[in-house]
């Protein structure tokens, strides 16, 4: 028999265990891509259940359908105009009365609905006793129970859903906004009605509703059509403002009778979440609380990805070995070995550090502890001209910036958003972490990690800096107002954090394994094909990485601009290659100083002279802050969807490294240091 | 501005269009109790209909409210 | 009263860290204090500035709580927390040094035994977790019944 078909969509206010519950819907079977035109992710999915197979939208979490934030038209657009067979709302049972008012709006819209009531075990833990058939008697939507997080009510929903789609009767429910403002309606439902169009594709009581609600989406819908001007002429004799605060208080107002009846609520006592907050949204101790979090967040990822690392590398090592005896073609084993394994093996190798580093993140955002982070560092945002929204994208920073400048798209204001998607690659991402631990490591001996530590807090300076000059002058802006839910603290559970890890750092495994494969394959041919006029075999030894190849003319070519930051043509190639992912720098040097994966042997010809403690502190520092990586240029210029403010960032980066190295030579030099 | 601990409720929003509505819809409606759990210097976390926010400076001078 | 017992522990655990902290913080630095091998000190300087945070926590409870504010209370939960926290890092660590002993073999670890990778991050964590168990629930509870 022939599967029936469905979509339905699951809509809801953010933070209200959604993606939980699509996951746990979903399962595997889950696609992540974009909605058309926006740089808003989409996320669908497949189930079946019994004999219907149900294709599953997952829409931006928002507290309405207005047309105020991106998120928001997405969202409704999707249900109107594609009508999805039911609306699914997660509702957060220990926030029912915002929850509702997103409810209030899907009735409206006159989808068919079916209630998620999320949470309810937590409700009930805090004495709130909800009762659920009343619920669906006031609202006449059925209404089913989940714990999301285990999985708990998916069949009975997914039952429901089943039911609600065979249902041919639908109410479409009214909220009822007082006389003066009904007249108003009826008023405008009969010109938009006369417009077949509109009529036949819409809703006509929601599009009047909408239309005295000051919505500019529909506004611009209507724009178009025959009834425009008439409709135009009919709210030119109402006060805008005023009636959007009226509907929405009157929206309120039904939820609030409704309320008591459905749920009745214990005293409100004081929680273990208000008693943490008490302490670390303190004034004096909220900042160094912070600090010790991070530090610990930073000593967990270091040390522990340190085995982990050391795994990885035994792994290519002995792939490397497993390659060298298999392959007789010289040509192919020294692609194989030297070009393919020895590039991505050197990316890969700081994946465990990554993900670490994402996790501890993950961690503290599900604990809800990032949200009072972000709150307790607004302040401080607040004077470079951005605010506590763009804090956890920059944090995002120091594990990769490809996903912490997708992060962005969580701040509302776009200036405030270019300029954080701007400042962030002077965070020290991951990748550049090879370079720090390899030179600070060959030349500063014990004092290798204060020096890395000073690289690191030079980027932040250096964002910081970058984020006032560029808010002052190119983008311009007071900034916007901040406001961030704080929801309860809870225990978060492995495996939620598990997969938002994954969330962020699968993004790097996929720039390793199709960027930086194809870039170390190139960097591999550059160094093997012969320099013109040098009579050698491709890829034969005497000129493999060495100066008859191509490297080499490429870097002779190049010496000239980095001579005054005392650096060879060894070093100008390998950042060359460093914009293909910073990774390969040191596995460039390795090549060309031909001590090849031997890290301790290129360490020892560094030493001996081919650099300077002062030149290798130049090259740290020159890699911290030129232009990034290939994938992050191209993440930029995605979401800013400007070729000019990627080529800015490109260059200012550049510039400035190339003037900080050449400062940080010449005054060395004269002052007589690190020589 | 309301000092930590007390309660009160919301009389006005002085904002624009956008982000008035936007506070409404998030329960900051007229009338709707206010509790400030933390104030400093422009800065408040309060809780309104039982959820928890932090506003940062600028957003909490808009939002006028009243003794109990 | 309930709260004297938490004011002492208070006072105990935030002298304690803040004590502790700066020890290991003028390790980092280098200056021997004599303590090192007995109280298994390491050198380590931002470690040690976590400790006098927490410490500082358990020391504004003690300042809360003397001056009659029962919402003090909230810091002794907070330094808990945050010490049971840094016992499950300095825990991690040693896991840590475990792989690399036994596992990766590594030459810098030879002859590592547990005890060299035992902190006092974790033996004064102990003190917060019994702190934790004993009073649990009633932090709350002792909380709303004022």
């Amino acid at each position: 028999m022939e599967k029936k078909k469905i979509t339905i969509a699951l809509a809801g206010n953010p933070n209200v265990g959604k993606t939980t519950l699509f996951n746990a819907i979903t399962g595997a079977r889950q696609h992540v891509g974009n909605w058309p035109g926006v740089t808003v992710e989409k996320k669908t999915g497949k189930r079946t259940y019994k004999d219907t197979e149900i294709e599953v939208v997952d829409l931006p979490g928002t507290y309405s359908l207005t047309a105020y934030s991106l998120d928001e038209v997405v969202a409704r657009d999707y249900v109107v105009e594609e009508i999805p067979d039911v609306v699914v709302q997660i509702v957060d049972a220990t926030n029912l009365e915002r929850n509702l008012y997103l409810t209030t709006q899907l009735m409206e819209l006159g989808s068919k609905v079916v209630i998620a009531l999320n949470m309810w075990d937590l409700a009930e833990s805090r004495g709130d006793k909800i009762d659920t058939r009343k619920m669906e008697d006031f609202l006449e939507i059925p209404v089913v129970k989940t714990v999301a997080n285990r999985a708990e009510g998916i069949d009975a929903l997914l039952e429901e859903v089943v039911r609600e789609v065979d249902k041919g009767e639908h109410h479409e429910h009214e909220v009822s906004y007082g006389d003066d403002i009904e007249k108003k309606i009826i008023e405008l439902e009969g010109i938009v009605g006369k417009d077949s169009a509109l009529s036949g594709k819409y809703p006509v009581r929601w599009l009047s509703v909408k239309l005295l609600d000051g919505d500019e989406n529909i506004l611009e819908k209507i724009e178009g059509s025959s009834v425009a001007t008439q409709v135009n002429s009919v709210l030119s004799t109402i006060k805008k403002d005023d009636y959007e605060a009226a509907m929405a208080e009157k929206r309120y107002e039904t939820i609030n009778t409704v309320l008591p009846q459905i749920c009745v609520k214990c005293v409100n006592e004081v929680t273990f979440s208000d008693m943490i907050d008490r302490a670390v949204t303190n004034k004096y101790l909220g900042i160094p609380i912070f600090l010790a979090m991070m530090w610990a967040a930073f000593e967990v990822t270091f040390t522990v990805a340190t085995p982990l690392m050391e795994f990885v590398d035994m792994f290519f090592g002995w792939l490397a070995g497993v390659v060298a005896q298999s392959i007789t073609n010289p040509v192919l084993g020294s692609l194989l070995g030297d070009g393919i394994i020895a590039g991505v093996g050197s990316v890969m190798i700081f994946l465990p550090n990554i993900l670490l580093l994402f996790l501890m993140i993950s961690l503290l955002e599900d604990s809800g502890y990032m949200a009072r982070a972000a709150f307790v560092m607004d302040k401080l945002m607040y004077k470079i001209g951005l605010n506590g929204g763009s804090f956890i994208p920059l944090l995002m920073g120091f594990g990769c910036n490809v996903p912490a400048i997708m992060a962005t798209r969580t701040i509302e204001d776009e200036k405030e958003r270019l300029v954080t998607i701007l400042v962030n690659p002077f965070i020290s991402c991951g990748a550049r972490l090879p370079v720090y631990l390899m030179l600070a490591g060959a030349f500063f001996g014990r004092n290798a990690g204060t020096v890395i530590f000073g690289i690191y807090i030079l980027g932040i300076i250096v964002a910081i800096l970058s984020a006032k000059l560029i808010r002052g002058t190119v983008v311009k802006g007071k900034p916007s107002p901040f406001i961030m839910e704080l929801p309860p603290y809870r225990l978060p559970t492995l495996k939620a954090s598990a997969i938002h890890m994954w969330e962020k750092g699968s993004i790097y495994l996929k720039k390793a394994g199709t960027i930086i494969l194809a870039g170390v394959v190139f960097v591999w041919l550059l160094s093997a094909i012969p320099a013109p006029g040098v009579d050698a075999a491709f890829a034969s030894e005497e000129i493999l990485g060495t100066e008859d190849s191509l490297i080499g003319v490429l870097g002779h070519i190049i010496e000239p601009l980095v001579a005054p930051l005392g650096f060879d043509w060894k070093v100008a190639v390998a950042l060359v290659f460093g914009f293909i992912a910073k990774e390969i720098v040191i596995g460039s040097m390795g090549v060309l100083y031909g001590t090849g994966e031997d890290e301790d042997a290129l360490a020892e010809i560094l030493t001996a002279g081919a650099m300077t403690p002062l030149t290798a502190l130049g090259l740290m520092v020159f890699t911290l802050l030129y232009v990034p990586c290939i994938a992050c240029v191209g993440v930029v210029k995605k979401e800013t969807g400007s070729w000019k403010w990627t080529l800015f960032m490109m260059v200012y980066g550049t510039a400035l490294a190339w003037i900080a190295a050449f400062l940080i030579y010449r005054i060395g030099t004269a002052i007589g240091w690190g020589l | 501005m309301m000092p930590e601990g007390k309660e009160g409720k919301v009389v006005s929003i002085n904002a624009g269009q956008g982000l008035k509505r936007r506070l409404v819809e998030m329960g900051f409606c007229e009338g709707s109790l206010v509790t400030v759990h933390r104030s400093e210097r422009g800065a408040l976390v309060v809780v309104v209909n039982g959820i928890k926010y932090a506003l940062g400076k600028g957003l909490a001078t808009k939002i006028m409210v009243s003794d109990c | 009263m309930a709260n004297t017992n938490k004011m002492i522990f208070a006072m105990v655990a935030g002298i304690l860290y803040v004590v502790f902290g700066i020890l290991k913080m003028l390790e980092g630095f280098g200056i021997e204090t004599g303590l090192a091998e007995s109280l298994l000190i390491p050198g380590d300087f931002f470690g040690g500035f976590c400790f006098v945070v927490i410490g500082a926590v358990f020391l504004y409870a003690v300042k809360e709580l003397s001056a009659g504010v029962h919402m003090g209370v909230s810091y002794v939960y907070v330094g808990i927390l945050m010490s049971l926290v840094f016992m499950a890092v300095y825990l991690l660590v040693m896991g840590a040094d475990l792989l690399m002993f036994y596992a990766v073999k590594s030459e810098d670890y030879e002859g590592w035994r547990i005890i060299d990778s035992m902190r006092p991050g974790i033996y004064l964590g102990l003190l917060s977790l019994i702190g934790y168990f004993y009073w649990k629930d009633r932090f709350t509870t002792e909380m709303t019944k004022v």
